[in-house]
This record gives structure tokens, sequence and C-alpha cells, in this order.
């Protein structure tokens, strides 16, 4: 060891020399050394060994077993067994960093007097609650002068810049436009806003762009964005689903309705989280919950758990609890218990499949069996419930859930302790409609309401088979076309099956109904009678499609190609098998029957209801500052804290802290109102000024804002997902395309331009690339639009340019502009083309994919 | 108090991906961060062909033969002579189920199936291959045969994995050629950097060419081998004249040069003027690349155009050759469609049939590479994503196949910097477990990387860590 330590040194005097350095400077050289390194295990976060490293004082005060800096560090960072050396984790240290420490040590360990030790983690400023600062005057310092309403966001964002002209009106309006409703304003727009002289002009517009119902559009697409809003997939184009849920889009539709009305973030976060627990019984808002579906993976329920957690502390919180999973977090004080209490709200859930009025039943939901497709259903809802309340939450080691320690006792939920909070789970009652929705009037309606369609189908089809076979008799008697009349007589005999069949469904309904009332609806009434007689019924039914599936059978051996026989004449002895089946059955008697839905538990944890409590809480120090700082960055292009996800102590610090704070709890004390939000940043002279910050158009508002400009977009709202390859040919607005984290999730048009990734899409990337350029010259799609926009478009020559320019860029051209476009107008031999050329051109500029 | 233009400019950029690499790294666009295009130390390779057969080649019935499977074919594992597989520990620290333990339903299978196909020494080198491979034993002399392979997943997310090296449970990391595409500088401004050919056929397996949070400029093209429409918009649409699209053209670049008068530190307008020009070029440069009447009847022949079994594989191997001469840095290529290789049943069949479809073209490739001196500067990868089970596969009544087998696999480089002629690594000598540390996939990430002069754990970006296992260790023995 002697030995090496003069080697050691000996290089180091060299390094020192060549970099002509006297001494290592512990602030400039070591210090950083130790804060990237080590701070996490011996720093303010967690004190392993007793030991702390992030001053020089404790450095030379060492651990619990002794000092530090005669040997043992330098054993512990030069150490090669591997369970020895330090750091723990990752590439050991750089051999010039071993050097920097030893000669630092060397001479003496010195440190400044003074040295701050690192701040207690829990007095990190996201982990306190936001303070509204005292605004003087309630107005800006510097542009509001310029601003005819004093806007508090301008005094306290003023500060620190130079003042600025605001934006003329066209470009303000463009601005807000594509803000609030994700589309430019038409020329006509533009005409009538320029036109309005009074000063509340644009105030008037903010109201009127924040009433829109494309507004609940456009911002529930940016919300997607964030709550990782996902069509189903796993293997789409099998097709098998294994992540997400065919019907998830009914919670798309729940956002932009819930934007459109004013709802409370706060309640849209608890509907999210617990609509089944908070309204019970409320299928609007129940299926809010596909927030959750939108992570169930059929293959791994481990898994959904997982994302569950990470998302929810992620988009709620800002927190990066997934990173407590394996081991205790490394910045945060969130330990891997933490992540597991966390999880426990989780615990109970499963998903369900419910019936809506006016759609097929979708039955109850598939289990997972890996020999079977999950077939995609698509009439119904989705949504959680608590399946399971005494789901155990095992703690793992490792990130890998075989590790389960299933000798300590299971995890109870709790949020984490530094954040502090109560929560109180208490078990939710539900009502019938909720456990046992076989109950609801409008369920037994339909299905009587089909019973007797099917009735009257069967009568008519009925009709018809008996004058066919009238017709084939008396055919016959002229042709003697004997294969001819039997047909007509098999098609009648499936006729009348089939009547029979209807029938029987329509009794066996009517029996199931009022076995129904007694069982669950509290009707006075044997049960075991009724049961007896609804069980007897469906076995009635099931005899009577026997028949239908036999005969059936027995015409399709008739039709059969000679090559289809032997399939055929198999099918019918299975169909005649079934039969017999079906009429041994039929003479037993029945003690059970199927109610007419799935039942459910009646009550439900609790669990989620607490937590979502907990969050969308006026203590919870985080949960407003994230929101406040996801609807920021959608007006600036840039947020107040860059780790938008991430507001712990690895994050970033906010740019403008008094300004997130306030603008939280003004968010706070207006009921969480996005549209109060909202209006008070458009209306602030910050983001009214010339100059602001660009940002680029997102996939859906570029192509959204060229159907729009070409009198094409279609104003339907809502649905089911169209899927992506009819993008082409629809007028659809692009959020009701599906998407989804695999090939075919996103529009080719809208691929190109950062459509976004539905597993990781808390910030869009904007790109710019030549894909981008070949899309809107090239796509048939750009080439149409321009053609109905030239078509639609007034004038000749100059005017004609002045009235594209205002149209697709909201502006008029200026001079060189003008002479540069009736240059290009010139050149082309076919003045058709030339417009719709020059359409395309302006689709082209910087300026209409970017909003200034 | 700071220029008001500074601050916006400081806020707005740390985001806005802005693209086309080296354009904006000679323009001094992008932060300090972001890597420079330029290689962090002297490359040994400029460009790489990664070739990839979906669906789980038999590493036993290709690349390393177990005589000793048919010597005990029939036997159970405990019946030989040798430790037996199934009672390591390598088979927990290893291996991960995608589905939950309760519906996994791939286990383990204890009777040994003998090979289905004979094997001899072949070249200089004296490396035993398989009588599968006529033209590849041609070729050994010049490859390094890596047969420690192993992998995580038993199930077919692997052909992800071991694109991004992360197992479908993980977080997703950006694919190896988007890595490579985000360190370094194009060499030829009108072609991608990054092309993918043939694949990946299915929606789930699009993560092997994603950048994810690189940002989708870094993602691979796909590129189709018909010169007609090679790339999505990249050809004139009917209603347009060659010359009007020109003068369009021309008019996109007038207005928004007029716009850069007023917006003269606007970098992203920058940035857009120069995406027009690359694709007006990239129009034209793509279906040059991926024409090949300049190739001659020979050349066609060496790549198996000529045959209907080899076409298809011929087709995109050459392709791949032209755009690496034309300084495309990744092509990713997909010899065969998703899963063709695998042969849970009839394996003799259907691994037969298989390499006859891609040895002449691969074999060929390499020959037309040295032959034109690109083998110096490209490095060949061939792989897939894991190899099949020494024992016989059981499952549906199961008799004449071999299931997924993650826990060895045989892959090979070739080419730039690599040691020809030479076999790394072993598995057991039933072809059950990669022996010693072995390789997990990601070392082959760090060894294409380190000879493109790359460091992956220098290309990490902030608030993205990456673990250690992303970035593997560089398998230093075949390095020449």
């Amino acid at each position: 060891m002697p030995l090496r330590r003069t080697w050691i040194v000996g290089i180091l005097s060299f390094v020192l020399h060549a970099r002509g350095e006297d001494a290592v400077d512990y602030l400039r050289d070591v210090k950083p050394i130790f804060a990237a390194r080590c701070y996490a295990c011996h720093g303010a976060l967690k004190q392993k060994a007793g030991l702390r490293l992030d001053t020089g004082e404790f450095i030379r005060r060492g651990a619990k077993d002794g000092p530090i800096i005669e040997s043992e560090l330098m054993r512990r960072i030069t150490s090669s067994d591997t369970d020895e050396r330090m750091p723990v984790e990752g590439e050991p240290l750089k051999p010039e960093q071993i050097r920097m420490i030893e000669a630092w040590l060397r001479t003496g360990a010195q440190s400044p007097a003074g040295e701050k030790p690192e701040p207690d983690p829990r007095e990190h400023w996201a982990f306190k609650p936001p303070v509204r600062a005292e605004i003087s005057g309630f107005g800006s310092r510097v542009s509001g002068s310029t601003n005819p309403k004093p806007n508090p966001i301008d005094s306290l964002i003023d500060g620190d810049l130079t003042p600025q002209p605001l934006a003329d009106k066209p470009a303000l309006l463009r601005r807000v436009s594509l803000d609030l409703i994700g589309l430019p304003p038409t020329r006509d727009e533009l005409r009538a806003f320029l036109a309005d002289d009074a000063p509340d002009a644009y105030d008037r517009a903010v109201d009127r762009l924040l009433h829109d119902p494309r507004h609940g559009e456009r911002w529930a697409r940016h919300w997607m964005d964030v709550w990782r809003y996902s069509d189903w997939y796993g293997r789409r184009l099998v097709p098998d689903v294994w992540n997400s849920a065919p019907q998830v889009w009914r919670w798309r539709d729940w956002i932009v309705r819930s934007l459109n009305a004013g709802k409370g973030y706060d309640r849209m976060v608890t509907e999210m989280l617990a609509a089944d627990e908070i309204a019970p019984g409320d299928d609007e808002s129940r299926v809010a919950t596909g927030y959750l579906v939108r992570n169930w993976y059929a293959l791994n329920p481990n898994q959904w758990m997982r994302d569950n957690v990470e998302h929810t502390a992620k988009a709620f919180l800002g927190l990066t609890f997934n990173c407590a999973h394996c081991h205790d977090h490394k910045y945060d004080p969130i330990t891997q218990q933490d992540y597991f209490h966390l999880r426990a709200f989780f615990e109970p859930i499963y998903v369900r499949q419910d019936r809506v009025p006016g759609e097929a039943d979708p039955g109850a939901y598939q289990d997972y069996d890996y020999s079977k497709l999950r077939k995609i259903v698509r009439t119904g809802m989705v949504s959680v419930f608590d399946k399971d309340a005494a789901a155990k939450t095992w703690f793992y080691t490792g990130g890998d859930e075989r590790n389960r320690q299933t000798d300590r006792p299971p995890a109870q939920p709790a949020p984490p302790a530094f954040l502090g909070g109560e929560v109180r789970v208490e078990p939710v009652k539900l009502p019938l409609s909720v456990s046992f929705p076989g109950a609801k009037p409008f369920a037994r309606e339909d299905e009587t309401r089909a019973a007797e369609k099917a009735i009257a189908n069967a009568r008519a089809q009925l009709k018809t088979a008996e004058v066919a076979l009238a017709a084939a008799n008396e055919k016959f008697s002229v042709t003697l076309d004997e294969s001819a009349a039997q047909d007509a007589e098999l098609a009648m005999r499936l006729a009348q099956a089939a009547l029979v069949a209807a029938r029987a469904k329509r009794d066996s309904l009517k029996a199931r109904v009022a076995a129904d009332d007694v069982k669950f609806l509290g009707k006075p009434g044997d049960l075991a009678a009724v049961a007896k007689t609804a069980g007897e019924s469906e076995r009635a039914l099931a005899l009577a499609v026997a028949k239908v599936a036999a005969i059936e059978a027995e015409r399709a051996v008739r039709a059969a190609k000679p090559d289809e026989k032997k399939k055929a004449d198999a099918e019918l002895a299975n169909a005649t098998k079934a039969l017999a089946k079906a009429e041994d059955d039929a003479k037993k008697p029945a003690t059970d029957y199927t109610p007419l839905s799935p039942t459910y538990p009646h009550e439900s944890t609790g669990r989620r209801l607490a937590l979502a409590r907990w969050i969308a809480s006026r203590k919870n120090p985080l949960t407003a500052r994230v929101a406040v700082n996801h609807i920021w960055m959608r007006h600036f292009h840039t947020p107040l804290v860059a780790s938008v996800y991430d507001f712990g102590r690895n994050g970033s610090p906010p740019t403008h802290p008094e300004l997130l704070d306030w603008l939280a709890v003004e968010f706070m004390e207006n009921g969480w109102s996005m549209k109060h939000l909202h209006r008070l940043i458009v209306t602030s002279a910050a983001y009214q000024r010339a100059s602001m910050s660009p940002g680029r158009m997102e996939a859906e508002v570029v192509r959204d804002s060229m159907l729009h400009l070409a009198g094409k977009l279609d104003a339907r709202m809502g649905g089911q997902e169209l899927e992506t390859a009819a993008m082409p040919g629809s007028n659809r607005r692009s959020l009701y395309f599906a998407c989804y984290p695999e090939g075919g999730g996103s529009g080719e048009f809208t691929g190109v331009f950062d459509a976004p990734d539905p597993n990781d899409c808390y910030r869009r990337t904007q790109s710019i690339v030549p894909q981008q350029a070949l899309a809107l010259t090239n796509s048939k799609f750009v080439h149409d639009c321009s053609e109905a926009i030239a078509r639609r478009l007034t004038g000749e020559g100059a005017e004609f340019i002045t009235v594209a320019f205002e149209h697709l860029l909201t502006r008029p051209p200026k001079r060189e502009e003008t002479d540069a476009c009736l240059a290009f107008l010139t050149k082309q031999p076919d003045p058709g083309r030339a417009r719709e050329s020059l359409i395309r051109a302006l689709f082209n500029h910087h300026e209409f994919v970017t909003v200034r | 108090m700071k220029p008001r233009r500074q601050f916006l400019a400081d806020l707005g950029m740390g985001f806005t991906g802005l693209s086309l690499g080296s354009m904006l790294f000679r323009d001094g666009v992008a932060r300090a961060a972001a890597p420079d295009g330029q290689p962090q130390f002297a490359p040994r390779a400029k460009s790489v062909i990664w070739i990839f057969l979906s669906g789980g080649y038999s590493h036993i019935e290709t690349f390393d033969p177990k005589p000793a499977l048919t010597k005990y074919g029939g036997m159970t594992f405990d019946k030989t002579p040798f430790e037996n597989p199934l009672n390591s520990p390598k088979h927990h620290a290893r291996f991960r189920s995608v589905a939950a333990e309760e519906v996994n339903v791939r286990n383990v299978y204890p009777t040994i199936y003998p090979m289905q196909v004979g094997f001899a020494k072949r070249g200089q080198c004296g490396v035993e291959i398989t009588d599968w491979w006529p033209h590849l034993a041609g070729c050994v002399d010049d490859i390094a045969f890596v047969r420690n392979m192993w992998t995580t997943d038993n199930d077919h997310f692997a052909e992800n994995q071991i694109h991004t090296g992360r197992h479908r449970l993980d977080e997703q990391q950006p694919s190896l050629g988007a890595w490579v595409h985000y360190g370094l500088g194009t060499m030829n401004e009108n072609l991608p950097k990054f092309v993918v050919l043939g694949g990946p056929t299915r929606s789930d397996t699009r993560l092997s060419l994603d950048s994810l949070y690189l940002g989708p400029q870094h993602a691979g093209v796909p590129l189709a081998i018909d010169p007609k429409s090679p790339l999505p918009f990249g050809v004139r649409d009917a209603r347009q004249s060659e010359a009007g699209q020109r003068d369009e053209y021309e008019l996109i670049g007038r207005l928004n040069q007029l716009a850069a008068v007023e917006y003269p530190a606007d970098a992203d307008l920058r940035a857009r003027i120069r995406s027009y020009e690359l694709a007006f070029r990239m129009q034209a440069s793509v279906p040059e690349a991926l024409d090949f009447k300049p190739e001659s009847e020979d050349v066609q022949k060496l790549y198996g155009l000529d045959n209907d079994a080899t076409r298809v594989a011929g087709q995109r191997l050459l392709a791949s050759r032209r755009l690496i001469e034309r300084g495309v840095r990744f092509v990713q290529v997909y010899p065969s469609a998703y899963g063709t290789w695998d042969s849970h049943q009839k394996l003799q069949e259907k691994h037969a049939q298989m390499c006859a479809g891609v040895d002449k073209p691969v074999a060929g490739l390499l020959h037309d590479l040295k032959q034109r001196g690109l083998l110096e500067e490209t490095v060949v990868v061939f792989c897939t994503e894991f190899g099949r089970t020494p024992g016989l596969e059981l499952r549906n009544g199961g008799k004449d196949g071999r299931d997924h087998h993650p826990h060895g696999f045989t892959v090979w480089f070739a080419g730039a910097g690599i040691k020809p002629g030479i076999v790394h690594g072993e598995t057991d000598e039933l072809g059950y477990h990669a022996l010693g540390d072995g390789h997990y996939v990601t070392d082959m990430h760090a060894t294409v990387l380190r000879l493109l002069g790359l460091d992956g754990r220098r290309l990490e970006i902030p608030g993205r860590k990456r673990l250690d296992v992303d970035h593997g260790r560089s398998i230093d023995a075949i390095l020449a």
C-alpha cells in the first residue's frame, strides 16, 4: 500500500504541475465528485454507516465506526472487491478523481470554514406549500402601461425583462386561436376582429374561444399527452388486445366534455383515480377511470400496478416514484417501502365492462388466457373497480416481483411521509346498479326490445319462407324440380324453428328478469322457484337454438360443393349431437339460472378515493404547481419548471418561483378552474407581447388547421377511435384517430410531425426534419387542401396573394413577399395550378407551422 | 436584466429538437451537452450493416453445433454425464418471463433433441458451422463468431430487446441505430442516416427502430425497395409537373429567406430552410440509391437476385451496400419476415429453407463489401433475438422443433475493426447456457458504438439516466 501511494502521489504531482496549479481545491476539485457520486447515501438524504460527505467537517468527523480520512476512504474507493468498493453502484471513480481525492487527503483535507451542509430534503422548495407573494398595486411594473388590463402575471414576470411592445392584432388572434382551440382564425374571423375597435375586443375573443367546444378538444389532446391516453394495443394487427381497452375512447370523450364544462382540475383528477368511489352509479363519470384502464397489461398484472404508481406520481405529483421501485430514491426522501405504500392504493383493482344504453351487451370482461386471443369488444364501457378488497401488496426486492417478501407484513395504503397529510380510507357502499348492473331499467328494456324485434324479424322471415315455398311448389308442378322445392321446404322449417327460438329467448328473458327481481331487487317471491323457472327457460332456449343450428347444418350439407362436403357432414354430425344433448338437458330440472349481468362487490375499499383526495388537496404542495406548469408550458412553449414530471431535488428549479406559486394558489382558490387560468394567462402582457418564444404546431394542429382552412374540417365530436389508415380520406379532427405506442399508432402524415408517444409524452418533442417538407409538398392531403382553398379564395394577382396570406398566415403579405409571389405566378404556365402551388408554398412557410 | 430575446432563447431552446444533426452542429446551434456529430475517439468503422433474422434461429443448427445432443438425443438432461443445465442458478439470474408466472406457458424441456443437420470445420480458422451455410462457409475467415450471447426474455419481445437493450417489463430505451444517429453526424445529407429495410413488419416491433426520448428525428427511416415509392411522401403528386415543383420549392425558400431577415436569431427557421433543401435532394437521392439498374449482372447474381428463393434477401442486402456506400451510417436490414425463423415444429424443414434464403445473399454481401474495400470501414452484424432450446419442445404434442431459448445463442460480426476468423465464447456442451459471464445484448451495442468511436455513457442526455446494463461492455476479444 505505501508503495502504491507513492506511485499515486508521483502521478498527481505531475498532473498538478502540468496544470500549473499548486494544490487541490476542495470546492472546485473534490466536492463535485462527492456530490455526484456519494451524497445520495452519505448526505442529507441518508447517512449510511453514520457517514456524511457533504461538508469537509463531516468528512473529517468520519463514520460511526471511526474516522475515514486516514485510510478507509481511499481503501474503499480503490478497492477491487466489488462488495467493498464505493460507490456501490455504477462505474468506479475515474483514476483522476481518485488522485484528486488522494491529493486532498494528503494535503490535510482542508475545507473552507462555514461550509453549509446539504439542506434537509424535506425543505426542498416543491415540498413546501406554495405561498402567494404580495404584489404591490396588482399591476405591471414595466409593461402595465401597454396592457389595458393590469395582470398579476406581469408584475411577477417583468422584473428581469426589458419591456416589449404588444403583438399586433392579427398575430395575437392567430396565437390565441391556435392556443385555445387548436385552429387558426379564418380570413373572415380575422376581418371581424380587425373591425372590432372596442377596447374589450380581445377579451371577448378570448371568451368566445374558451366557450368554443373545440377548446375542449384542443386541451383534451394536451392532457391526453400528460395522462398517457392510449387506444388499445398489444398485437393490433392480429388482433389481440393486450394493453388498454377497445372502449377506452370514452375516457377521451369524458376529458373533452369535462374541459368544455369547466370541471375543476381537482375533480377531474379525483374522477380519473376514483370515479367509481366518489360518484358510484354515475356511468358518465366512471369512464374517467380509463386513466387506470389505459395501463392495463393482460400478460402481467404487476406491470399494470407499476404503471399506475409511476404515472400517477409523475402526472399529478411531479415525482419519480418509479425510481424507488428497486431501491430507496437517490434524490428524494422516498423509500422503497413508500413505493409499495403508494401501490397499495391500487392493489384491489380490476377491469370491468358494462353495457350502455342502445348498445349490445359487451358481456363480462375477458380474463387472460394464453391460449386465447383477447377479442376486441367495441360495445359498452370499461372502468376499474375494487375486485379484491383483501389483495395484499407484497414488498419485493430488486424490482423483480418474483422476490416477494411474504414474511414481511404487506404494505398498507399510505402517501409518502415527507409530504405529510393524513389519509382516511373508508369503504364506500355501492348501489345495486353498480353491484348488479343487470338491474338497470335500460338494460332490461334494451334486452326486451331486442327480443321483441327478433320475434318480429323471425315472423317476417317465416312469411317470406311461406311465400317462397308456395311459389316453389307451384313451380314444381311445372318443372318437377324436386330439389328447389326441398330447399324451400328446408328454409321454411328453419324459419319456423327460428321463430320458436326467438320466442324462447323472450320468454327466457322474462323468466330471468323475474328471478333477478327476487334475487337482487328484493321483490317478494320464492327464489328457488323463480330460479328454477328461469333456469328451465334457458334450457328451453338452448334447445330451440340447437334445433336452428341443426337445420342450418342440414342446409349447409345440401348446399356444400363436393370439396366442402366432408366438412359439412362433420358439422351436421356435431349439430345433431349437440341437439341430442340439449334435448336431454331440457328434460332435467334446473336449480339455477344466469342473471342478466355479472355481479360485483357491494363495497369498494375507498383506497383510491383517499389517494385522490390527498392528491387533489389544497394542502398538497405539488399538485397545483405541477398542473399550472403544464398549462403554462402549453401557452408559452416553455415551462416554468423544465423537468415537468420531476419536481424533486433532481429536477430543475423554477425559473420564476414566485410566479409559479402565485399561479398555483390562484388556481386552487378559484376552484382549480383551468379556464380561469387560461384567461388569466392569455390576457397578460407577457402573453400578448410581440416577440414570444415561438413554438411549432403539434402534429394534430398541422393537420386540423389545413382541413379547417380548406373548409373541410368535420365538426362531429367524439366516438370510437378511427383507424389511422383512414386518416387520408377523413376530415375528422386528429384527436379522434387511433393513438397507441406501436406501428400504426399514429398517422403517416401526423407521424412526421412528432405525433405523441403515448407511453411518455409529458412534453412533446418538436423536430424539424426533411420528411416534414416532403409531407407538406408531396402528400395527396396537402394537394387536396391547396386545391380546395385555391378554388374558394377570390381575386387575381396581388389581390389573390393578399387574400391567401390573410387566410393561411393571418396577415397581409409584405411588399417583397407580394413581389416574389407575383413573379412566381407569372412564371407558371397553368394559372390554376399556379394558385394551388402558391397556397401550398404558404402551407410550407415556416410561419404556417410556427406559433409566434 | 437580460435582453428579452436572450431570455426567451434560453427558455425555448432547451427542448426544441432541432435536428439535421451535423448541419446544426456546424451552425453552432446545438447546446454544448449534445454530441457534436464527431466520434469521441478514433473510430474503426464508419458505418454499420445490422442484419437481423427475426424469430430466433437455432444456434445449434447454425453456428454452434453440439454433437452431444445427437449423442444423447432422446435422453433427459439428468441422464447425461454433464451438469444438468436446468438446475443452474443462471436460469433465475438471466431469465424473466414477460407474462406473469401464473400465465407463463413456456417451461423447460427436459428431453434432448438431436441436431438436425451435419456440420464441419470451415475455412483456415477451422470454425465449425452447419451444412446449411454452403456460401457463408467460404466467408468464415472474415467472421468473428460470438457463441456466448444471452438475453432475458423468452418470447418475441426479445426482438425489441436486442435493439434497445431492455426487457419488455423495463422502461424502454432508444434503439441502437437511434443512438448512432444521435451521436454521429451525417456523411451524406441527402440520405437518412439510419435506414431500415424489410421490417420490422409487426406493429409491436417498432421499438426496434424507435428513438423515443431522443426525438423522432433520430428514429430509423424505413425504405421500400421500390424506386417508384421508396419513402413516405417521397414522390411528387401526379397533379404537379417537375418544373412546377422546382419553382414551388424556390418560392418556399424565398419566402422563408424573407422571414429570416425579420427573425435573424430564429434557429428553427434556419433549420427549416435547410430541411427543404435536403428534402428536395432526398427525393432524388433515395430512389437513386435503391435502383439496381447500374449494378452489373454479376453483382446481382452474387446476391442471388436471379433466384426466387434468395431474391428478397438479396435485394435488401444489395440495397444495404448501396446505402452505406453513399454514406448512410446505420442500415438495419431484415432479410426475412417477422418470426419466420421461429421453429417450434418442423425445425429441420424450416431452418433448411430459411438458411437457403439468406446464405448466398449474406455471403454475397461480404464478398462484395470486401472487393470494394468497404469491409474495411463497415462493420457487419448478423443476429437474432434468441437461440432455441436444446430440449425438444413438447407443447401441443410437439415432436420435431425447439422452443425459444434466451440462455445461449450465437451472433457474428465481420468487417471494420473485427478480428477475422475467430470464435469467442461458448455455451455448455448441451448448448444450453452461455458459459462464464457471457454477453448480454447491450454488449453488442457497446461493441458497435466503440467501433464507431462512441461511448454510450457519454451520449447520455440530462434527465434520462441510463443504467449500466443499457451500456453494456464492448466485446474486446473480437476487436482487431
